[in-house]
């Protein structure tokens, strides 16, 4: 058996967690404001943009993701608190729901409304909860979100 | 510890979602050719229909499969890209090498991935920007090449009329001096008139002259599969448009028409017939390509509407009162085997099967399972009318595994002595069919 080594939360997932966490986030909210105003007037330069919001939130939320899948699973001392595992799976849902919505996203023009509206109304609303409900928990909110 | 349901549920739906997406094709082709094609509901995809042979060539003596009473043979090869053909009156066959300007901007994360999937056929190759010129030595009975015209802009239509010749490119129709028998044109040429010219989505412009000589007749493909870049940058796009020869002067002759690639006069009502790529994305077996007579101010329904008054619902703002008088074309080629060349056959080398009628080269599909065109087929034409199903004649230009691409038929001529040529953009050849009596 191998002596227990003490081991220490990292600093290099805290910054990428503390920088790419809320790109993520951002850019799909810029989305969603984007898809609402193309459903409203069908000029194509904000779904495109609002396609591209997507695929990049996408990447930026592959580093912030897998680091709250650790941090949430496998916690140094102790367990995770519950408020961080529903946000986790709350986030997973939003997390597939942008995956579906990019491909939404890639059909021609106004083919991409309405599912591309509720699936980034789905993709936001999941968030602001998992989101909300971290804040809400006592302690140490900044290491486990 | 239990497995966790989210660990299965997630991927589970994920698998679902996607295989949702490409499905194949379920309606004989057959089925979409003629007057009254079968029509699918129209579906939205997650992930698009798209299932693209990786181009080969033809290797060693390989060459396409002709029907019954026919022989093919190669009589140009290591061509640039050849599209189109021209007979001149002299029995000189003008071959013009060309692709795309490559001005599209990648304004989608699924242009990024498309235009990645698609360059694998071949059909992406560089084109020469040039009109070779193909003259059948006497003696030996071999086609000699002779670079004729260079430097031109996306090239695709070319027309003689009396001693000019007009070149489309793909923002101008140019025009030059030709001198019978002529191997090479050193004229710098003169531009006559210009073209749709922004972003280039369908790049191709196909030029036919009146048979007095006064216009020329432009097909103008659209800028979008499905209004996709915007309406605005539509303006004189799916459409024909009529040049007129003297002044240069243009107007739209007739519209919705999505990608007319080929022009060409019906010999025996002397009117204007078109063949047209129709739009993609929703069905495998949706929308079939056609050809139609051309009406003066018609309108055939791009982007709104297809076969008369099929809604399309991708495009915003509707627009009721153009589908209402949109006109269903004549006769349908099946979905997406993508029609680049029409060719009216007045000669008497082929067969009597083949006499009277439309000849079309089916450049392939893209975006459908199993592949759809890659052959040249035959409608036959009473009374000015196409009548009867379509026929392949050339065919073999795809591995029978559907992986391989040989060669892709485009634009169409006829010989001086009556055989049926085809620019084959792949192989990068022209082929001659003759009737295996000849």
């Amino acid at each position: 058996m191998n002596p227990p080594v003490r081991k220490r939360p990292s600093k290099l997932a805290a910054v990428v967690f503390d920088l790419l966490n809320p790109v993520a986030f951002g850019l799909f909210a810029g989305a969603l404001i984007f898809d609402v105003v193309y459903a409203s007037n069908a000029d194509i330069l904000w779904m495109k943009a609002a396609a591209w919001m997507i695929a990049i939130g996408l990447i930026a939320a592959i580093a912030p993701r897998l680091i709250n899948l650790v941090r949430v699973w496998r916690p140094l001392g102790g367990v995770g608190r519950p408020g961080d595992r529903a946000a986790f799976w709350l986030h997973l849902v939003g997390i597939v729901a942008a995956i579906v919505n990019a491909f939404v996203h890639s059909r021609d023009a106004y083919a991409v409304v309405p599912e591309g509206v509720w699936l980034s109304v789905a993709t936001v609303a999941l968030f602001v909860i998992g989101n909300v409900l971290v804040s809400l928990q006592p302690f140490a909110h900044q290491e486990h979100a | 510890m239990k497995p966790n349901p989210w660990t299965v549920l997630v991927p589970t739906v994920l698998a679902i979602a996607l295989s949702a997406c490409g499905e194949r094709a379920s309606v004989d082709p057959q089925k979409q050719a003629g007057g009254d094609p079968v029509l699918p509901a129209a579906q939205n995809f997650l992930v698009p229909p798209m299932q693209v042979p990786e181009g080969v060539g033809w290797q060693g003596d390989a060459r396409p499969t002709v029907a019954a009473g026919l022989k093919i043979e190669k009589i140009a090869d290591k061509l640039q890209h050849p599209r189109q053909l021209l007979t001149l009156p002299n029995g000189d066959v003008l071959v013009v090498e060309s692709n795309g300007p490559g001005q599209e901007p990648v304004t989608t994360p699924k242009q990024l991935v498309a235009g990645l999937v698609k360059s694998r056929s071949g059909k992406g190759g560089k084109g020469g920007n040039r009109i070779t010129l193909l003259r059948k030595d006497a003696a030996s009975g071999k086609w000699v090449q002779h670079v004729f015209l260079e430097r031109l802009h996306s090239p695709f239509g070319v027309q003689l009329i009396g001693d000019t010749l007009y070149v489309a490119d793909t923002g101008r129709v140019m025009k030059y001096a030709y001198a019978a028998g002529a191997t090479r044109i050193t004229d710098p040429g003169r531009e006559l008139a210009d073209l749709p010219d922004t972003i280039n989505h369908h790049w191709t412009k196909s030029l036919l002259a009146s048979r007095d000589g006064k216009k020329l007749y432009v097909g103008v493909g659209s800028n979008s599969n499905i209004t996709e870049n915007g309406l605005a940058v539509e303006y004189r796009r799916a459409a024909v448009l009529e040049v007129d020869v003297a002044t240069g002067a243009s107007r739209v002759f007739a519209s919705g028409l999505r990608n007319p690639t080929g022009l060409q006069w019906e010999p025996k009502t002397g009117k204007l017939w078109a063949i047209v790529n129709e739009r993609d994305e929703i069905g495998a077996d949706l929308v079939p390509d056609y050809m139609t007579a051309v009406q003066e101010g018609g309108f055939y329904g791009w982007p709104y509407s297809y076969y008369g008054q099929h809604v399309d619902h991708r495009v915003s703002p509707q627009r009721p009162d153009l589908v209402a008088k949109a006109i269903k074309p004549d006769y349908a080629l099946a979905s997406h085997v993508a029609p680049l060349g029409l060719w009216f056959y007045t000669g008497t080398n082929l067969p009597a099967t083949y006499r009277g009628g439309a000849f079309i080269g089916e450049h392939g599909s893209w975006d459908r399972s199993p592949l759809s065109g890659y052959k040249v087929s035959y409608v036959r034409f009473v009374d000015g009318r196409p009548t009867g199903p379509i026929v392949p004649v050339v065919t073999g230009f795809a591995s029978a595994d559907e992986k391989s691409l040989f060669g892709a038929p485009v634009g169409l001529a006829q010989s001086a002595d009556g055989a049926l040529l085809i620019a084959d953009d792949v192989g990068n050849a022209v082929w001659a069919v003759t009737g295996s009596g000849s």
